[in-house]
């Protein structure tokens, strides 16, 4: 296994029509041996042309790209050590699933017996013995996306790369593969690199996150740490399910103002915001750190204000709770017992140890580097 | 002798004497062989030919290819009356290669139209397994031959009927290009049934009527392959 490191690595697409599209623009980050690193963003922030540049399936306008101890720029797919999952899988469909496991090693012109024990090995360990002779149509969707993952292990790379392969599945499908594969990940010890767009994908699997927006990363950390610390509005705003509110706000003195109403704020983010006295700032504040006044446990009762609740989502186990603060739409995702209904004018708790400040001109975390 | 012929719409009797003509007073079954061996041939070339080239133009980048596609396709535009004469001499007086089977078909070895069927085809197959296939350290020629040509069955099928059955059916090209009795196809041969004064009609009519068998055998045996070549391209599927 193997550590991938990207050296100032920029990517362009020249098109006839369009012009230069940047698709990566610039980046820098190493992924450490044995790490499982998730790529997400939205469509065309280009994390799947990293993992294609990666493979080898693009080439970098510039920078370089290093596995292991080599720099691989210049170096064939097939020589850099890697494998590929697909997200429609790739499957051949004119071979059988042994023959499609067995592929890349026949052409590495392996020998025989090796690659009957390589094959028998990723079937075991993905439950595909029964079904090596079938051809993939006659495959459910999890079967086939085994046999996409079967296809890279044989191959034993140092790297693995996977190109959102869950997002053809179904919901529960999708959470069982999510658990399979990170149990492969300790099963395997492997580097793999995941390319999602799905951020609950990405915090469950990966260890580090990288979190790219427009060809930029925009911030490279652990889950629990891009969820506590944001770096900027896109990542707060990225991350965690449903998004992070931003509210307009005003710092004076101790205080800070949204829509009328003032809190006190504690000491230590005081500090933080020494500099933006008298100055406008966006408050970020997630709604599971919006409570009802009736159910907030352990949460300081001086924070609060009062709204007219617009919307009621009852999802079982929480409830979404939609109000106007200013110009903008507040979420606050409460307890479920929470008294609320359509057209109430509710008081709100803000838990405000747990919020975020940011420029609103840089959109960047205040006090944070 | 062709003014006393008097068609007849229901013959007096039914008779297999111009069968007998046919096959007895001229080289037939040597027609036969040439237009089969021919079409054979011409249908291998164009498959192969025309698969590469559609598979270069669908999925492979290479400087130029849009270009090169367009200048291809502006050719169709091209009467083929008009290049049949530098073709002629082209063959005849620069290589040399009159009344053989390689003047008859080098100019068909593959076609212009057949290699846009073969990239509209192309097109419809997953770019994913051709990357699949070079991580799976395939070569570029393996990628064509391993994993593009089997999945390409559907198109090849409709290709090489197409090309079989307009090669058996070429009269002209052959016509033009071959002199002596043996080199004929059975086209070109139903035309020596026309003499100066005098058309021998019966034996013609039997000509025609077996050299047409083996393409009436042919549509109703793979009608379903000609009735996906129509819409090949034409619906996204």
């Amino acid at each position: 296994m193997a550590r991938v490191e990207f050296r100032q690595v920029r990517k362009e697409f020249k098109d006839d029509h369009k012009g230069t599209f940047t698709a990566v623009a610039g980046s820098d980050f190493v992924i450490e041996d044995k790490e499982f690193v998730v790529f997400v963003g939205p469509s065309g922030c280009g994390k799947t042309t990293s993992l294609r540049m990666i493979a080898g399936l693009e080439k970098q306008t510039s920078g370089d790209i290093v596995i292991g101890d080599r720099i691989v720029n210049d170096l064939h797919p097939k020589d850099r050590d890697i494998a590929m999952v697909f997200q429609d899988y790739a499957l051949y469909p004119h071979m059988t699933i042994r023959e499609n496991l067995s592929f890349g090693l026949k052409n590495l012109k392996k020998p025989k017996a090796y690659i009957d024990e390589q094959v028998q090995n990723a079937a075991s360990i993905l439950g595909l013995e029964a079904m090596l002779e079938r051809k993939p149509r006659e495959l459910s969707g999890g079967q086939r996306q085994r046999v996409a993952v079967g296809r890279a292990i044989v191959r034993d790379p140092q790297v693995f790369l996977f190109d959102e392969p869950l997002s053809n599945l179904d919901a529960k499908l999708r959470v069982q593969m999510r658990v399979e594969l990170g149990e492969l990940h300790k099963r395997l010890g492997a580097t793999i690199v995941y390319v999602t767009h799905d951020q609950v994908e990405a915090m469950t699997l990966g260890e580090r996150i990288v979190v790219m927006n427009h060809g930029d990363i925009q911030q490279v950390a652990s889950p629990k740490e891009l969820y506590a610390s944001p770096r900027n509005m896109f990542v707060a705003g990225f991350i965690g399910s449903p998004a992070m509110n931003f509210i307009d706000a005003h710092i004076e003195g101790t205080q800070v103002k949204v829509e009328g109403t003032s809190f006190t704020l504690p000491a230590d983010v005081l500090e933080r915001l020494n500099s933006y006295q008298g100055k406008r700032v966006i408050l970020g504040l997630r709604p599971e750190h919006i409570f009802g006044d009736d159910v907030a446990p352990n949460v300081p009762q001086d924070h609060m204000l009062q709204a007219r609740v617009q919307v009621v989502e009852h999802l079982g186990s929480e409830n979404l709770l939609y109000f106007r603060l200013g110009s903008r739409t507040v979420t606050a995702k409460v307890h479920p017992e929470t008294h609320a209904y359509v057209g109430m004018d509710k008081t709100f708790v803000l838990d405000m140890r747990k919020a975020h400040f940011f420029d609103p001109e840089t959109e960047m975390a205040i006090g944070q580097e | 002798m062709s003014a006393s012929f008097k068609p007849q719409m229901i013959p007096e009797q039914l008779s297999m004497s111009p069968y007998e003509r046919f096959f007895a007073k001229t080289d037939a079954w040597r027609w036969l062989y040439n237009s089969l061996l021919i079409s054979i041939i011409l249908t291998v070339t164009n498959v192969f030919f025309a698969s590469l080239a559609g598979y270069a133009f669908a999925k492979l980048k290479f400087p130029g290819s849009q270009a090169v596609f367009w200048v291809l396709l502006g050719t169709m535009m091209i009467p083929a009356q008009v290049t049949l004469i530098p073709l002629y001499i082209l063959m005849v007086n620069v290589f040399d290669l009159g009344d053989t089977y390689t003047a008859i078909i080098l100019p068909a070895a593959v076609s212009v139209g057949n290699i846009f069927l073969m990239k509209q085809f192309m097109s419809t197959l997953p770019t994913s397994l051709i990357h699949a296939a070079r991580i799976d350290a395939c070569s570029e020629f393996g990628i064509f031959w391993k994993v593009i040509l089997p999945m390409a069955k559907p198109g090849i099928a409709v290709l090489a009927i197409f090309t079989f059955v307009a090669s058996w059916n070429e009269f002209f090209w052959p016509f033009l290009i071959t002199n002596s009795n043996e080199m004929r196809t059975v086209q070109v041969g139903l035309a020596s049934f026309v003499f100066a004064e005098s058309t021998d009609f019966g034996a013609m009519m039997a000509g025609a009527t077996i050299g047409a068998l083996p393409m009436i055998i042919l549509f109703f045996s793979l009608q379903r392959y000609f009735l996906q070549g129509i819409t090949i391209g034409a619906v996204k599927g």
